[in-house]
């Protein structure tokens, strides 16, 4: 079977001889659509004679051949310009064997038609380059496109279904041309690929200048509801942030205010430690002894630890932190646990209506030294 | 407590179904041993089990009679032994002590009969332990008894791991292959495993659907920044790490350490040498990363949890397990930093302080010289001990490892090592911390 399939070196060439004779022009349109290489020269198509290129078609002709005319392409082919592809030639030289054998009915080779549309398939992708930068399929794909567009059926970009049927259609012309070479007894049943859609979407821009007022309508008018949407966007975004700024000065500030007063000094008797300002304030009120001065000083109810509220613990006359039992003296040092420095203080003042005034935005702390500033305390 | 018949009639209805499952497993458990007999002392074990079902359920009629007298519970005596003796000291040692004993005479605990009496003794225990009023009122707090399950589950897989080890060690010492090797088929994702946990997860959804109907999440009051709950308690997986932060600053405990955690775990299998033990149980072929590793995780996690949950009470002051939680307990745990030790108790002279006035750089020297002693003992802990490890304890460690790993290794245990080794020095001599710079918030 394959053996019988397969053209021998001197048929493929002969073929391409044949195919050479048939002119020039439709040759070179259907060769530089198949022509694996860009900047190849369309106008002469001549098959290499090179050894190569045909033993190792002959290979194995069941493997997508533009593939392999691409590998071997690059070395022989530079001078010759494009030719047909070797799935042509294997159908063609298929066509003619067939003829040979006066079996017209049965003539397709199983395995060729699924060889050239594979071969086919393949070639639209590697031949885009070539298409768009070759001079010589404009005219006749823009020819073919304005007679369509003259003759007034459907303009504008069509389908990929539309396309061969209505645009190229040139095409069929050609293979039965070729089929109907006198040299080929019987019509190749080989089915012509469709054209590249590439070059009828290219002409179909330009083709959009004729139309272009209701064109231009439908664009305005999908501007303008674009517009309509980021202006109505911005506007929004902008009351946002207005609003948003807004909420950042409120009319009533609900924290306590961080300068309070507590009554006057008399209010805290030495030894006495003032715990109910704790819970609006966060502080405790103080009159001890530090470091022999009797003085009145507020203690933040910070943990200096992690930040818990410790408690006070009257009986044991400490500051006792519930969260890992950091313990405090009454005048603030740490004792026990794992706190590492004593709690801070908050600034106190003696207002002039002879209140005492704590200020909560101003600590001091005993490590840096600060309890001796007199801001710190009162000494009572 | 005063209350104590009215609470004893309300648990006693918990403690009837509580024995009486205790009773009903171990009539299983007979039931199981009998039909099984032809094992060697199966008869005899089977017969201690029914008779352990029976005593249960004596127990268990004792306890539903409602009557106070009748609860079985712990003496008096013994309670009041239990909380003298008990606290963070005794607490740790003992269950080091105590994981050191299992490990030790392993073959012998994963004797099924012996896990067995052990899970029984516990939740015979347990139940005495629960007619006590404040026993019952921290182990029975909807916040608390995921970790009671925890105690028990974990006991529970750590014995199934270990007898598999101890299995696997007995075959090996035999030249024979480990049981997993036996029978090591191959199981599907699709569909085994994920029908396996469709069916878990299902499973499990339910279940804690039930638990969240019948034990209702304890909520509390709305958060308050200058309100403290007393005592406040992490989640229960935190625990420990709260348990560190008693013996350590918040930077060190909360950041320096978990973070080391983490980082330890992934640095392990670039650490490990060892290409035996993978893919079955073993513990002769891994003693040094099992003891690692279990020391890490029940040492100094699970039981520092327990801790945290059960015996940590208001101030976060310890109390034993039958202790009443009062707010006002007074225990005496002042604490001093090294330098004070050091410059005022050694050399009995006032802690190095800069003039006043004096700059910045003066005074960061003047710190420093107050800090040597601890910088240099740190420094020598972490510097100087692990050369001097490679060379003796880690020899052939340091020879397998290199030296870039031997060193992340070494710093790596050293660093957990310093939890025990700090809570001892609290213990023994009152150490607050060894470098304590207050004015930068650096205390170690």
């Amino acid at each position: 079977m394959a053996e019988q399939k397969r053209p021998s070196i001197a048929e493929i060439l002969a073929a391409a001889r044949a195919q050479k004779k048939t002119g020039e022009t439709p040759a070179s349109e259907i060769s530089s659509d198949a022509a694996p290489l860009s900047g190849a020269p369309i106008d002469s198509v001549t098959l290499p004679e090179d050894a190569s290129t045909s033993v190792e078609v002959s290979d194995n002709q069941s493997l997508a051949p533009s593939k392999k005319a691409a590998a071997a392409g690059p070395v022989t082919q530079a001078p010759t310009g494009s030719r047909p592809s070797v799935a042509d030639i294997l159908a063609m030289s298929r066509a003619k064997k067939a003829a040979g054998e006066d079996a017209p009915a049965k003539t397709p080779a199983p395995k060729s038609p699924a060889a050239a549309s594979k071969g086919v398939a393949s070639k639209p992708a590697s031949a885009k380059p070539v298409a768009t930068a070759k001079p010589t399929a404009m005219p006749r794909d823009t020819e073919s496109i304005l007679s369509q567009a003259r003759s007034g059926t459907k303009p504008g970009p069509m389908s990929k279904a539309d396309a061969p049927q209505k645009i190229v259609a040139p095409k069929p012309v050609v293979t039965a041309q070729r089929s109907s070479d006198p040299s080929k007894g019987a019509p190749t049943p080989r089915t012509v690929p469709p054209m590249p859609i590439k070059p009828v979407k290219s002409t179909a821009k330009a083709d959009a200048s004729a139309t272009e007022d209701r064109r231009g309508f439908l664009s305005f008018a999908a501007g303008s509801f674009m517009a309509i949407g980021f202006t109505s966007l911005s506007i929004t975004t902008g009351l946002f942030t207005l609003g948003l700024a807004r909420f950042m000065f409120p009319n009533v500030l609900a924290e306590p205010p961080s300068r309070f007063k507590v009554g006057s000094k008399e209010g805290f008797p030495p030894g006495k430690v003032e715990t109910k300002y704790v819970a609006q304030f966060g502080v405790w009120v103080v009159n001890s002894e530090f470091q022999g001065v009797q003085q009145v000083y507020a203690l933040k109810t910070v943990c200096t630890h992690l930040g818990c509220t410790p408690n006070w613990l009257e009986a044991e006359q400490k500051f006792k932190c519930p969260c890992h039992g950091s313990g405090f003296y009454k005048d603030g040092v740490n004792f026990e646990g794992p706190a590492p420095r004593p709690l801070e203080r908050y600034a106190i003042r003696l207002a002039d209506d002879g209140q005492l005034e704590i200020n909560k935005s101003k600590t001091f702390h005993e490590e840096l030294g600060q309890w001796s500033d007199p801001e710190s305390y009162i000494v009572s | 407590m005063h209350s104590n018949g009215l609470f004893l009639q309300d648990v006693s209805g918990f403690l009837g179904v509580y024995y009486t499952s205790i009773a009903l497993m171990n009539g299983v458990a007979a039931v199981l041993l009998w039909r099984n007999s032809q094992q060697k002392g199966g008869f005899l074990w089977s017969v201690i089990w029914a008779i352990t079902a029976c005593v249960m359920l004596v127990l268990a009629s004792f306890a539903l009679s409602g009557v106070a007298e009748m609860v079985p519970a712990l003496p008096a005596v013994v309670r009041d032994i239990v909380n003298k003796l008990s606290g963070p000291v005794i607490y740790t040692v003992g269950t080091m002590v105590m994981l050191t004993v299992l490990f030790v005479f392993r073959e012998f605990f994963v004797k099924p009969m012996v896990a067995w009496t052990g899970l029984n003794i516990s939740l015979i225990v347990m139940g005495l332990s629960m007619a006590d009023e404040n026993f019952a009122s921290i182990v029975m707090k909807a916040d608390n008894v995921p970790i009671v399950g925890l105690v028990f589950m974990l006991a529970f897989f750590t014995w199934l791991a270990t007898s598999q080890a101890v299995v696997n060690d007995r075959r090996i010492a035999q030249g024979l292959p480990p049981t997993e090797k036996l029978h090591d088929e191959k199981v599907l994702v699709w569909p085994d495993l994920v029908y396996t946990e469709l069916i878990c997860m299902i499973a499990v959804s339910a279940f804690l659907l039930l638990w969240a109907i019948y034990l209702r999440a304890p909520l509390e009051e709305p958060a308050s920044s200058v309100k403290t709950p007393n005592p406040s308690k992490a989640p229960w997986y935190f625990l420990g790490l709260q348990e560190m932060l008693v013996y350590f600053d918040p930077w060190y405990a909360g950041v320096v350490l978990p973070s080391l955690v983490i980082f330890g775990l992934m640095a392990i299998p670039y650490l490990d040498f060892n290409k035996k033990g993978n893919g079955y149980y073993s513990i002769s072929e891994r003693k040094f990363s099992y003891i690692v590793f279990q020391f890490g995780f029940l040492e100094l996690w699970i039981t520092l949890i327990i801790l945290g949950t059960f015996l940590r009470g208001p101030n976060w002051n310890f109390f034993g397990p039958f202790e009443y939680w009062s707010p006002y307990k007074v225990a005496v745990l002042n604490n001093v930093d090294l330098p004070q030790m050091f410059w005022v108790g050694l050399l009995d002279q006032p802690l190095p302080k800069s003039p006043a006035g004096s700059s910045g750089l003066m005074q960061a020297g003047y710190i420093l010289l107050r800090e040597s002693p601890g910088l240099i003992l740190l420094g020598s802990y972490l510097v100087l001990l692990p050369p001097l490890l490679a060379v003796t304890v880690f020899r052939s460690f340091y020879s397998k490892m290199g030296l870039i790993r031997y060193l992340v290794m070494s710093n790596l245990m050293l660093l957990m090592l310093s939890l025990p080794l700090k809570m001892i020095l609290r213990w023994t001599v009152n150490l607050k911390y060894l470098v304590s710079i207050p004015e930068f918030g650096l205390n170690f």
